[in-house]
């Protein structure tokens, strides 16, 4: 009975740090990955201005350790900078239609 | 089917022609597009903006004219201007003709550095070259500055000079892409709204068209409280369509300004203006 009431606590502290270890870091590559795509839409002249505050908003949410509002973030920057890369890969070619005719 | 291939490949060539046309038949296509689409302004008319097209703005455009908003800016501009740097020398000192009557001849492309000056850049060259500090771009006294200048070049016609070097040339093509791109997440290109739209509304505004922008720059916006050059309107665009607008004097801006002031060559300097 001694047992079971020393280990139970120890085993729920070890799953919680090991589930918030995970999450952490998994906010920190969301972000990470964010950053890089968005520096992407930079280089590429297609910037969006709604990606910025995304980032911003995801490092904000990783200091206050809240990390599900983190990735959400991160990914939703991801997803717009993937989306202003298209934009740019389309435009290559596709500026010339709207040429005055 | 022939003949929808045969439609396909016209249309093909007609984009592919206007791709590749030199920056004079770019400029004769640009401005015939406008003066077909608005038989009735003339091409000087253009300069005024959306106030050429709607005649209740005009009227009370004109009559906030009778006291411009911009006086006491622009006079300030005018002091800025007078003003000897910490070597005695002033900006007149920098410019051909004492920096006064010159507006129209900018943005030019310089062959030594190989890139576009705009006036707002030659302005702040010529601070560093007498030993001061690099003014702020797009508003403050940089604006004022230009905006003296621009005053000083009133009725004088646009005149930026055809890119006539291959580096000139890509910068002119380069300012061409920026204009006809979509960007920012509202996938819209500066085209969509000042050539195909230009006239109509979006939402309670006119949207004005890009033939005579750069004549009236730098503007007394009422938003602004104050002037803002054409930079700092293009930034006002960006964010509208929510893309992130680029750093002052930066390439792309450089090269979009020398495109769209080509566009407007022969139009007279009607600048500084007030806008809503």
């Amino acid at each position: 009975m001694k047992i079971k009431t020393i280990l139970l606590p120890l085993l729920l502290t070890l799953i919680c740090s090991t589930a918030y270890a995970q999450t952490s870091s998994e906010a920190e590559q969301a972000i990470q990955s964010a950053d890089k795509l968005w520096a992407a839409t930079i280089t590429a002249g297609h910037e969006w201005n709604t990606i910025k505050p995304l980032v911003a908003q995801a490092k904000q949410a990783l200091k206050t350790n809240d990390f599900s509002a983190a990735i959400t973030l991160a990914n939703r920057a991801s997803e717009q900078s993937v989306l202003a890369l298209i934009q740019a890969e389309h435009e290559k070619t596709n500026w010339v239609n709207n040429l005055p005719k | 089917m022939k003949s929808l291939f045969n439609i396909l490949v016209v249309s093909l060539l007609l984009a592919l022609s206007s791709a590749y046309a030199t920056p004079e038949q770019d400029k004769e296509t640009f401005q015939n597009f406008y003066t077909e689409m608005f038989p009735d302004i003339s091409l000087e008319g253009f300069g005024d903006g959306v106030y050429a097209l709607d005649q209740d703005a005009r009227d009370q455009w004109e009559a906030m004219n009778d006291f411009p908003p911009y006086e006491e800016d622009l006079e300030e501009g005018e002091e800025l201007f007078n003003t000897p740097f910490s070597n005695g020398k002033t900006y007149a000192n920098c410019f051909e003709n004492d920096g006064k009557n010159i507006r129209q001849n900018y943005p030019l492309f310089d062959t030594k550095q190989n890139k576009v000056i705009t006036l707002e850049l030659a302005i702040n060259n010529c601070r560093e070259s007498n030993g001061e500090e690099l003014l702020r771009y797009k508003k403050g006294e940089i604006a004022k500055l230009s905006a003296y200048m621009t005053y000083t070049s009133k009725d004088s016609l646009i005149n930026v000079k055809t890119p006539d070097s291959k580096e000139a040339l890509a910068a002119y093509e380069a300012g061409k892409q920026y204009y006809y791109s979509k960007r920012g997440q509202l996938n819209f290109s500066c085209a969509n709204c000042h050539t195909q739209n230009a006239g109509r509304r979006a939402r309670s505004e006119t949207l004005s068209p890009a033939l005579g922008h750069p004549t009236h720059f730098p503007v007394y916006r009422m938003k602004w409280a104050g002037f803002g050059t054409l930079q700092r309107r293009i930034d006002s665009c960006n964010k509208q369509v929510r893309a992130q607008p680029l750093s002052g004097q930066s390439e792309d801006y450089r090269n979009l300004e020398y495109f769209l002031t080509y566009m407007s060559n022969g139009l007279p300097i009607n600048g500084p203006a007030s806008r809503k």
